[in-house]
């Protein structure tokens, strides 16, 4: 094991059982500035050690990853790997061949990228989650294999790496330690993206080698392209679902609300991800309470693709993320809708907005829009009966990366909390300079061996954190309930897990949830509380 | 006669391999949306990050841009290195005093090729108080001596600096390659050979008369210190574009042509022309891994 202040890019394939090991993390603020406060780090098994590659900081990401048997298994992954880097910078991969040359070529390694990622502070300072520091690798690879200078010149140049299964495996492993957030690269004075190698490097793993993390690859878009949703959800079951929840709706709230399904022509079909049908139920139930009592014209889908706007190519594997949004956008266009609204998911936000507006050309093409401009406009054109009264609590706002840095969507959900709420706060920073939830890029729902460990610990880190600061008037009052509102999925799961986690929901009344959720709380028109803990 | 020749070669090579360059990151197929926000050309929200997303029905409302700010967050970012001024200060100071010295030394080239070029004219370069002087001379003269010794100063101190810091920091150690330590000496050295040429005549007319043989194309006696300082500037003119020292070109494309593109592919666009165009093209590579061939590229929508 090599002290992570002495670690550096070259040492990636030297031969140590385990590179580094995390030991003096982030201190965090009151009350969890105290031992015993913090669970520790599970102990790493002698079986994945044998199994995966636990080489690189003693987790385990992609566990797909299986050591080889021998000599030729080893030498065809290197291989395989040496082809798919190649590639990266070859025609078949036009569609972002110009940012990544840009930040492979140009680094001029000041490392002011560094003290932006949460990551790297969180696990203090370890040199391992440097940004720069994966970066680094792939290029010294790069140079050593498919450049003029680094055949001629080698270490001069800074081709100075041994390329065996362990530097590949680790360096495959270290991708899966970035959040792909991109708050680095808003620092860097060159404008150049660390997230776009990790993504590479991902990209070789899955596109070439046939290797990304289950969750993702088997268990997310190919499941997805298989039946229709990441969830495994088929059609029949997203039926039963629904009339489960209109049940649910009656029962609960006394509203007789059906929620609208294929409707032709309508003016929007609302995606949400999946997810929340199965885990938050109440954010499509709370949805369709808002829509229907501001009277929009709106319609969900039930045709294959059409119930589920994740996208999880967009962390790993570009192929996979064509054909999926290709599929949803066909959806859309057989409806006839005018528009889509993304629910509150962010990366599925950034994965039919953004990157599959390019996707095919526009005539015909369905625009998509995010939920939270609609939903502001129905409490700013008083569409909507609001009492900020009934949100009367300590509220703070997680921005979502994909929502907020990367699609500039800053003030709607703003606007509404100050609308709807009495006591609301920032964190700090917010908005477009907000931390990653740490489950960004799919760390959410990896959960193999002690991933999630690396994910509550130390990527998630400095979200709770900033939570804590949020609220330390209230923090340690146990009687005074408090309200993370994480307008995205996968912040949503990852906020779930940390409050669970450091037990912060059962010692001191930290709960978490959506925007409408709150919205529908605060509704005149709801008898009772629709949010669960304040019942 | 040599030396002049050589001093020509380098700054075509140098403009040549920059343009080269330039152009090819011009020609990269277009790529995949990465605008990251704050986006300057959003007029009115780029204060606070937001963009036209901001608003319901977005495609349907004529957006609100400003290639103002855009040029005004352009010009901060290239004048005084806005990012690393406000994220990383105490290597801002060094850098700052490199670049700051480069730009002081473009200048000051500047104005003593036009002082050759007044002498050659018949027009003498020199101090206000002499008889007879124009007011053009003495503005070459005085901008000549104020823009040299600044420059040179922050050349020097900012490369030697940047240099010593690489090698005393740590972390800056670790990730600094031979070649790394090599771009910044070669540009420490050239500075410093062009103050011990200069130096002893801060009025700089021995460099006048220098770049008035070069510019004339006529034989001058060269000492070996002006001639190992035309080498090393000439070598570090063809050197810089074909290093990473040419992020002044690369910066360009990030920052207009990715972070802030902001350019969404909308019905009867410029985009949805460049859009269709690269959906129309077949890659002659292809990736291997099981799902990607099973089910072969995905046909584009046209």
């Amino acid at each position: 094991m090599i002290d992570h202040k002495d670690l550096r890019p070259k040492d990636l394939g030297n031969p140590d059982q385990q590179l580094i090991k995390l030991q003096e993390l982030m201190p965090l603020a009151a009350p969890y500035d105290k031992p015993g406060m913090e669970p520790d780090f599970k102990e790493i098994k002698d079986s994945w050690k044998e199994k995966y590659c636990a080489s690189l900081d003693g987790f385990v990401g992609i566990d797909t990853l299986i050591r080889p048997k021998s000599k030729e298994e080893e030498e065809e992954f290197v291989g395989k790997f040496l082809n798919g880097l190649e590639k990266i910078f070859s025609d078949a991969n036009n569609g972002v061949l110009q940012p990544l040359l840009l930040s492979f070529e140009y680094c001029a390694k000041c490392n002011t990228c560094s003290e932006a990622c949460h990551t790297f502070a969180a696990s203090g300072k370890n040199e391992l989650y440097r940004p720069i520091f994966r970066s680094e690798v792939l290029r010294k690879i790069a140079k050593k294999y498919f450049t003029t200078s680094g055949k001629f010149f080698g270490s001069l140049v800074g081709a100075d790496i041994d390329v065996n299964w362990e530097t590949v495996a680790r360096l495959g492993e270290l991708a899966y330690r970035c959040n792909l957030c991109r708050r680095c690269a808003q620092t860097c004075p060159l404008g150049l993206d660390n997230s776009i190698l990790a993504k590479e490097i991902r990209k070789i793993f899955s596109q070439e080698m046939g290797i990304a993390p289950n969750p993702l690859h088997e268990k997310g878009s190919m499941l997805q392209l298989k039946t229709g949703s990441s969830t495994g959800i088929t059609k029949p079951a997203f039926l039963d679902t629904l009339e489960f929840l209109e049940e649910d709706i009656e029962e609960k709230y006394g509203r007789k609300i059906k929620f609208p399904l294929d409707k032709k022509g309508a003016d929007i079909l609302l995606l949400h991800n999946a997810g929340e049908f199965m885990a938050w139920p109440e954010n499509p139930i709370a949805f369709a309470i808002l829509f229907e009592e501001a009277g929009l014209d709106w319609t969900l889908s039930s045709e294959m693709m059409g119930y589920d706007n994740v996208n999880y190519g967009l962390w790993y594997d570009d192929t996979q993320a064509k054909k999926i949004a290709l599929q949803q956008m066909r959806v859309a266009q057989e409806l006839g809708v005018n528009r889509i609204v993304i629910g509150e998911c962010g990366h599925a936000h950034k994965a039919s907005a953004i990157v599959a507006d390019r996707m095919a050309a526009a005539e015909g093409k369905i625009p998509v829009e995010s939920c939270l401009p609609i939903l502001w406009d129905m409490v700013r054109t008083n569409r909507l009966k609001l009492d900020p009264g009934k949100n009367n609590f300590p509220v703070t706002l997680h921005d979502p990366c994909n929502v907020v840095r990367q699609m500039g969507i800053v003030q709607p959900q703003r606007n509404i909390l100050k609308a709807i709420c009495t006591r609301f706060r920032e964190m700090t920073p917010h908005g477009v300079d907000n931390y990653c939830c740490g489950g960004g890029s799919g760390f959410a729902i990896m959960n193999h061996c002690n991933f999630s460990d690396f994910r509550n610990k130390v990527s998630a880190r400095m979200k709770f954190k900033q939570i804590l600061g949020a609220f330390q008037d209230t923090m340690e009052n146990s009687e005074v309930p408090k309200y993370v509102c994480a307008p995205c999925s996968n912040c949503k799961g990852t906020i779930r897990d940390i409050l669970e986690y450091y037990q912060a929901s059962a010692k001191f009344n930290v709960h978490f949830g959506g925007l409408v959720e709150l919205m529908v709380n605060a509704l005149v028109s709801m008898e009772k509380p629709f949010l669960e803990f304040l019942e | 006669m040599a030396l002049a020749v050589f001093a020509y070669i380098s700054m075509v090579l140098f403009i040549g391999i920059t343009a080269y360059k330039a152009r090819k990151l011009a020609q990269l197929p277009l790529h995949g949306r990465m605008e990251l926000y704050p986006v300057p050309g959003e007029k009115g929200r780029h204060e606070y990050g937001g963009s036209y997303y901001e608003e319901a029905e977005w495609w349907k409302k004529p957006r609100e841009l400003s290639k103002g700010t855009e040029l005004k967050e352009m010009l901060k970012e290239m004048l005084f290195i806005k990012k690393l001024f406000e994220n990383q200060r105490p290597l801002w100071w060094l850098s700052y005093a490199l670049h700051l010295g480069i730009y002081f030394l473009a200048a000051w080239s500047v104005l003593i090729i036009a002082g050759a070029f007044t002498e050659l004219a018949g027009l003498p370069v020199k101090a206000g108080a002499a008889a007879g002087t124009s007011l053009w001379a003495v503005l070459l003269y005085y901008l000549g001596i104020f823009t040299g010794v600044v420059g040179f100063a922050l050349a020097a101190f900012g490369s030697g600096a940047l240099f010593l810091r690489r090698v005393f920091d740590g972390t800056l150690k670790k990730y600094t390659t031979p070649q790394e330590y090599f771009n910044l000496l070669l540009v420490f050295a050239a500075v410093v050979s062009g103050l011990t040429v200069w130096g002893s005549d801060p009025t700089f007319g021995n460099a006048r008369s220098v770049m008035a043989h070069v510019l004339s194309l006529t034989s001058f006696a060269a000492g070996p210190l002006l001639v190992l300082h035309v080498i090393l500037v000439g070598v570090m003119f063809i050197y810089i574009p074909l290093s990473k020292m040419s992020h002044y070109v690369g910066k360009y494309f990030t920052f207009h042509k990715v972070l802030w593109e902001n350019e969404p592919n909308v019905a009867g666009s410029e985009m949805e022309h460049k859009v269709k165009q690269a959906l129309g093209y077949r890659p002659q590579n292809a990736w291997s891994a099981p799902h990607v061939k099973a089910a072969g590229a995905p046909a584009p929508e046209k």
